[in-house]
């Protein structure tokens, strides 16, 4: 049973499923390193999904397609820290209204752009080539997994190894971290939090950005409503599970990636879809609940009763 | 007039005036307004619609219609919000609930009078069912209520969604829902505006009696007394971990009964997602934060969220401005609220402040925006 449940069409899509949840959750641990409480990364990849369907059908390129999805990613995450590190609003309250925000604002202008609900698909929507890598390519099973896929999948493994070095083996990095965890000491330090901060917010967009380019013109191509669907809250878990650690967020990522491609492959063996939908949530929360001593921050962040 | 009540008048307009609220209403029609233009379409027949589809024709009585499960749903929320707990899961508890209250309306033999109250009681203990684990998951296993209720939010529309498709399902109909509710066992209507639901009636009740218990109660001052600090409550004797328990079951009840409402006295019918794509539960959480967590000012934020809806549709079916804008301007106002907006400049030392300073003060939480 095993050998059929796993062979490298598992393995590709368990890769397409990861690639946003990655992107999106590496955004997530750079916030959560600088002290950035980040719940928008539903939101802000729903409005990278948008825009990337927008700039490749308007100038009929995936390039611009790529483009325009991390302004869109940007311009949210602008309003975040805006409200939360220039205003001190509330994170949590600003999280929620603008996943809420990204939601409208897409869904309204699906129709006023595109004259259509629901979804929009067309032919000039210039999608995501599959890249080759010679050789590598070749290798069998993971070969053409890895190495024959989007640039944007490339950038994300690429980006796993690259925000470790910057995280802990940078100046940089090390401000940013100290931002987090004292953010007193690096201010008499002369380091500005709110710079890092700031940073980091749109640092987070462009790669949730990027992660709705994946969604929208990698994955499939084309824009449906909400199709980010939970991927961005999944994102979020990730980040707590990973301790906000690139390798620890690529592992989460992993996870829930390969829960939906069992899913995925389930339906394809007769599940209803409603079950196989709820899977990727339900393995979210049973990692949550084995994983539970991790939270105590997160806890105390989020509830009057620490 | 005595001149008392013109003071007291001109107070109020002053309040109004320079309430950040107003000021955060205003720069979100704008924003608004800009987005339309953008898209080419004039932004005043836009608004012209709007407001005039929430009262003109059935506007009024769709509006009142359409604030009973928003009122409702941001008075479950405000339970968990006034008491630092917070409760994403709404959705979630007031589709599972809503499914269980049709369940029991549908299968249970009777006159209305026993039926119909059955089905709300059924309705608020799934709901309040669904919510305890989120609440238990958080006391027992530490882990964070906004993740958990978040999340349990897609497994509700699983299992809903399963249900209605497969065991519960009207085979007669191609769409996957229950049967229809009999006739006897739907909420009975108002002859007011012609014809809003009696659920109008019980969610006017819940207001006034929330606004007691908050306002008058031992209960009411402990929850607030969470919201603002736990360390504090725990210091003054409150048990928090079991009143967290306990708000997040009566947000779960009431977001269970409001789901059975949204069948039994209007749609008739469970079809699978349909709860779902209302957004229903998340433009409550809006007004209630707009509201900061206040049952007498929910009432009226939620009346005028409702009202940008149902003329939001109105304006889709006019002048082929989708009706989506509505929610574009809901979560408008609360990001404008949440960055502490106004249309008066801040002094400028408070804008420049030493950020060691800045660091030492704790963000607002949720229900003190």
């Amino acid at each position: 049973m095993f050998d059929q449940l796993f062979d490298s069409a598992l393995l590709d899509s368990a890769l397409r499923a990861m690639i946003p949840i990655l992107l999106a959750a590496l955004g997530g641990a750079i916030c959560e390193r600088a002290g950035v409480f980040q719940i928008a990364l539903e939101g802000m990849m729903l409005a990278g999904a948008f825009a990337a369907v927008a700039g490749s059908f308007f100038a009929q390129s995936s390039a611009m397609g790529i483009l325009f999805a991390v302004g869109g990613g940007v311009a949210v995450s602008l309003i975040l820290a805006y409200g939360a590190v220039t205003k001190r609003g509330d994170a949590i309250v600003l999280g929620i209204s603008i996943n809420l925000f990204a939601f409208g604002i897409t869904g309204f202008l699906l129709p006023q752009i595109f004259g259509v609900r629901g979804v929009f698909q067309h032919d000039r929507i210039d999608g995501l080539e599959r890249i080759s890598i010679p050789l590598l390519a070749d290798i069998p099973v993971i070969g053409p997994v890895l190495f024959r896929t989007t640039v944007t999948a490339y950038l994300s493994f690429l980006l796993v190894p690259a925000l470790w070095l910057f995280l802990f083996r940078t100046p940089i990095g090390l401000r940013l971290r100290g931002v987090g965890e004292r953010p007193a000491a690096a201010a008499t330090l002369g380091v500005s939090p709110h710079r890092y901060k700031y940073a980091a917010v749109i640092a987070s967009g462009v790669l949730t950005g990027l992660a709705g380019a994946q969604l929208a013109l990698g994955n499939v191509v084309q824009f449906a409503e909400n199709m980010s669907s939970g991927r961005g809250w999944v994102a979020v878990v990730a980040v707590m599970l990973g301790r906000a650690h690139p390798t620890g967020v690529l592992g989460a990522s992993l996870l829930f990636a390969f829960a939906e491609a069992l899913g995925f492959r389930f339906q394809g063996n007769g599940l209803p879809v409603q079950i196989t939908d709820a899977l990727p949530f339900v393995v979210t929360l049973l990692a949550l609940v084995i994983a539970r001593k991790r939270f105590a921050r997160l806890l105390d962040l989020t509830t009057a009763s620490a | 007039m005595p001149e008392w009540s013109v003071r007291y008048v001109a107070g109020l307009l002053r309040g109004a005036a320079t309430s950040p609220v107003t000021h955060s209403l205003l720069l979100a029609f704008v924003a608004g307004g800009v987005i339309v233009a953008l898209t080419g379409q004039d932004p005043l027949v836009a608004y012209r619609e709007m407001f005039g589809g929430a009262v003109d024709g059935s506007g009024l009585r769709n509006t009142l219609s359409r604030a009973i499960p928003i009122v409702g749903m941001a008075l479950a929320v405000s339970v968990c919000f006034r008491a630092g707990v917070i409760n994403l899961g709404g959705e979630g508890q007031m589709v599972v609930g809503g499914l269980a209250g049709t369940v029991v309306a549908i299968y249970t033999p009777g006159p209305g009078a026993f039926v119909i109250p059955l089905a709300l009681l059924a309705g608020a203990a799934a709901g309040a069912a669904w919510a305890l684990l989120p609440a238990f998951a958080q006391t027992r296993l530490a882990l964070p209520i906004l993740l958990t209720s978040l999340l349990l939010n897609y497994v509700g529309r699983a299992v809903t969604g399963y249900l209605v498709r497969f065991p519960l399902a009207d085979v007669s109909v191609t769409l996957a829902t229950t049967r229809q509710v009999p006739e006897s066992a739907r909420m009975p209507k108002l002859p007011i505006f012609g014809g809003v639901s009696l659920s109008l009636l019980l969610v006017l009740v819940l207001v006034v009696a929330m606004a007691v218990v908050y306002a008058r109660s031992v209960v009411g001052y402990e929850t607030k007394m969470s919201g603002f600090s736990g360390r504090f409550a725990r210091y003054g004797g409150v048990a928090v971990e079991r009143q967290t328990v306990a708000v997040m079951a009566v947000s779960g009840a009431i977001g269970g009964a409001i789901g059975t409402h949204l069948i039994i006295g209007d749609a008739l019918r469970f079809i699978e997602g349909e709860l779902v794509l209302s957004g229903l539960a998340w433009t409550g959480l809006l007004v209630s934060l707009l509201a900061a967590n206040r049952p007498i000012l929910i009432l009226g934020a939620g009346l005028l969220f409702s009202g940008l809806q149902i003329g939001g549709l109105a304006m889709q079916r006019n002048a082929d401005i989708s009706w989506r804008l509505a929610q574009v301007l809901q979560a408008l106002v609360i990001i404008a609220v949440a960055s502490r907006m106004s249309l008066r400049p801040r002094r400028r030392r408070e804008a420049d402040s030493v950020e060691v300073e800045e660091l030492a003060v704790e963000p607002a939480r949720v229900g003190q925006v």
